[in-house]
């Protein structure tokens, strides 16, 4: 692959762990790569696969949905239902032949600063041999 | 709003926190060239007044119709610049908040090219979504000026006064036939002349002789509907089987044939099925406890004032408040049977059953005697449930037991000058007031401190004896103790059934059990939920000043909502679009809050949100099968929107 190869990584967080979480990582001075654009959402139960398949059928290297803690959630069990929809949306991902390494549902919590950086730093180390994805190939639908 | 959009991007350098990581006028030139945008500025402080007024003056001299303000992160100042908004004229939820301080220029502080690169595309993201912002109207309802209080410990006496001195009505329940909670069986208090009972006493007072409270005992929350400022509320109060007419004479004692360990004494002694919890309890009447009752009937024939009736039943009660304040308390930590010897040895107890045997009018009128010997040599077991000591133990510090430990070691020391004191500890946290003197004045008693990082070993020998054997840290060396009483300083854990609690009035709790403050820092008094406040160890441990100054806190951030009219809360809800609905029903079963319905609207079914039920969470818009579900602000178009230009090339 290209050394050049920058992924570009949507990041849906949820208002209440994890983008408090990603604003920890600022407060605190950490480093992340600077691949990964957020997208605030209220919950992570708002996030509709559809937004995800959207994000890679415009070429997407990688999506992260992250939430807060199952038991944690802002309102009650919203991540649950997250957690429902992209166990589903894992397998049609599959299905369009999306490596899984571009796809995260992830738990962070407003504490953990250190887990998005961690879940960061993983995700762009096994998307980058992955090289761009190749949208062209995957046939979805719209 | 049909307008065409006409955008203002104003870019925040936050002194250097932002422009000394991000090339300022880089990202200036690129906003002014992205669709809609009119005109894009840059400030130093972007909040300042004079910022403010450059965004002001932009709205009005170019005619904006939308606002994206790149600067901090939205909690931090999207209220400040939504005012901003309104004070020019439009509507403030036409605002979109780019975060390149916290999520760009500090995180990326190593890369200015890539910082520079990443505040684009945020700000690009923003733009298209705000050509699609809409402008919303906040909801607005009554607020009722009563005042749910559930807990009768400190935390909840003090709320409840509070509250009921600024003239609100206060409904104040406790599960438990008496008030006072934990504290009230706490022997003399650090640093007062006065017991636990005495400190609840003189709160009790300053509650009973206000009017405004209504004080429920033996009531547990049932159900709570509605939200912030006009909570329906339902209770059950169970049967005490005895009422007011009891005259505390105490015959009916004489008579009940059971005998169950006093759990107010922490078992240290035993009660009847029909007790007063303890000398000074409220309300001064005896209770029976159904569990245990035999129902002979014994005390009912006794009874001179015919107090006592065992066919009692549940009752409702239905309530409307506008706030409520959780003050659950907290459990000490139980150690299951074995660890560290507890359960096995009468020789080894816990910190609150020496409280009561120190008590001079506790169960062993203040002795410490032990097959009537007073003991010789006591060993102190410090974070026993607490800082992971054992496997079961949870992994915070407790906070209140150093203090109490060496309290109690004091107490020991003044009544038995001869006895030799150790306290094991992993640390000594004596932060609160005072504490720190007692420490040292703990040492200057000839206690002993010594410290272990592997949990003791307390072995009791066949004979009864009990030996504690542990590495000491300081001197590196193996230490084998004789002990003639081992008390385990136990540490808090969240109270049982707080689970139902919390569901009903839907507040979310951390990994440990402790409900969650909606911020621990900004917000550490109130729930995520609106009109939903947090008062003492409900949130985690806490000792009796901290309890009592939160008790306080969360009555006085209570009265700002509840001396409102009207309370305003963010649009940022569910709606539905009727034409495309279907009826399916599929976000009826979806949403947490209840919040959806069917109603019939030109024969057709479609669903309707309450919106004062609704929260905003999404879940519905994000099961739609047809998209007519939407949420304000999150709107499937406007996150789709980001979507894309986060993704163009």
């Amino acid at each position: 692959m290209s050394k050049d190869f920058e992924p570009r990584i949507v990041v849906f967080a949820c208002n209440w762990c994890s983008y408090a979480a990603l604003d920890l990582a600022g407060t605190s001075r950490m480093k992340y790569p600077p691949n990964f654009l957020v997208i605030r959402v209220m919950c992570s139960g708002r996030v509709d696969p559809q937004f995800i398949l959207e994000a890679f059928r415009r070429g997407a290297d990688g999506v992260l949905v992250a939430g807060c803690h199952p038991g944690d959630c802002h309102y009650i069990e919203g991540n649950i239902k997250a957690l429902r929809r992209m166990t589903l949306l894992k397998r049609v991902l599959e299905e369009f032949g999306i490596e899984k390494e571009r796809f995260r549902l992830e738990w962070i919590s407003a504490s953990e600063a250190e887990k998005f950086v961690r879940v960061a730093n993983e995700m762009l180390e096994k998307i980058k041999p992955l090289g761009p994805l190749k949208v062209e190939e995957v046939h979805m639908h719209g | 709003m049909n307008e065409e959009p006409r955008i203002g991007v104003y870019i925040c350098h936050c002194g250097v926190n932002i422009a000394g990581s991000v090339n300022i006028k880089e990202v200036v030139e690129y906003a002014k060239n992205l669709p809609n945008v009119i005109e894009a500025r840059d400030y130093i402080f972007m909040c300042s007044a004079p910022g403010q007024e450059i965004i002001k003056e932009g709205i009005k001299k170019c005619n904006l119709n939308r606002v994206v303000v790149a600067a901090c992160s939205p909690t931090m100042h999207e209220h400040t610049f939504r005012n901003v908004l309104a004070e020019a004229g439009i509507n403030p939820y036409l605002l979109e908040m780019v975060n390149i301080r916290e999520q760009c220029s500090w995180v990326h502080s190593d890369n200015k090219e890539a910082a520079t690169t990443k505040a684009k595309l945020l700000i690009r993201m923003a733009v298209a979504k705000a050509s699609l912002l809409e402008p919303l109207k906040e909801i607005t309802f009554k607020v009722n000026k009563n005042v749910l209080v559930i807990g009768g410990g400190v935390a909840g006496l003090s709320a409840a006064r509070d509250l009921a001195a600024k003239g609100f009505k206060v409904y104040l329940i406790e599960r438990k036939p008496v008030i006072g909670g934990n504290t009230a069986r706490l022997g003399r208090l650090a640093h007062a002349e006065i017991k636990g009972i005495d400190l609840v006493g003189e709160l009790s007072r300053q509650v009973l002789s206000s009017p405004n409270i209504h004080i429920y005992v033996d009531t547990e929350l049932a159900n709570v509907d509605g939200s912030v400022g006009d909570f329906k509320i339902k209770l059950v109060k169970n049967p005490r089987y005895v009422n007011e007419k009891c005259n505390l004479c105490g015959e009916c004692v004489k008579v009940c044939p059971v005998d169950v360990p006093n759990e107010y004494e922490f078992g240290v002694s035993s009660r009847k099925a029909i007790y007063l919890p303890f000398r000074e309890a409220y309300p001064p009447i005896y209770v029976v406890d159904s569990e245990n009752c035999t129902r002979c009937f014994e005390c009912v024939k006794v009874c001179p004032m015919n107090a006592i009736n065992l066919a009692e039943k549940t009752e409702e009660i239905e309530l409307t408040v506008g706030a409520i304040i959780i003050a659950a308390g907290h459990e000490p930590y139980e150690p299951p049977i074995g660890e560290f010897g507890y359960g096995v040895s009468s020789r080894v107890i816990t910190l609150f059953q020496l409280e009561r045997m120190l008590d001079e009018a506790g169960p062993t009128k203040g002795e410490l005697k032990l097959d009537g010997r007073e003991p010789k040599n006591i060993v102190f077991i410090t974070c026993v449930g607490s800082l992971n000591t054992t496997p079961n133990a949870y992994p915070y510090c407790s906070r209140m037991c150093c203090s109490s430990t060496i309290k109690n070691a004091l107490m020991i020391r003044e009544k038995y000058p001869e006895a030799n004191i150790y306290i094991l500890h992993r640390d000594i946290r004596t932060y609160s007031r005072g504490d720190e003197q007692l420490y040292l004045k703990a040492g200057e008693s000839l206690i002993r401190f010594a410290r272990y990082r592997e949990a003791p070993n307390v072995i009791v020998n066949p004979d009864g004896s009990i030996n504690v054997r542990f590495f000491e840290e300081t001197i590196q060396e193996e230490v084998f103790l004789p002990a003639d009483l081992v008390v385990l300083s136990v540490g808090m854990k969240p109270p049982k059934d707080i689970d139902k609690v919390r569901t009903i009035v839907k507040v979310g709790c951390g990994p440990e059990g402790f409900l969650r403050e909606a911020h621990l820092k900004l917000r550490p008094v109130e729930a995520a939920t609106d009109g939903v406040y947090l008062a003492g160890t409900v949130t985690g441990p806490k000792n009796v000043i901290e309890s009592i100054e939160s008790g306080s806190a969360a009555a006085s951030k209570a009265s700002t909502l509840l001396t409102k009219e009207e309370v305003r809360v963010e649009p940022l809800i569910a709606v539905v679009d009727e034409e495309r609905c279907s009826g399916c029903s599929i976000c009826i079963g979806v949403c947490p809050y209840g919040a959806i319905r069917l109603k019939t609207q030109e024969k057709a079914r479609v669903a309707e949100v309450d919106p004062a039920l609704c929260k905003g969470c999404g879940a519905c818009a994000a099961s739609c099968p047809t998209g007519a579900m939407q949420q304000f602000g999150f709107k499937d178009a406007q996150l789709k929107s980001q979507v894309l230009a986060a993704l163009t090339k």
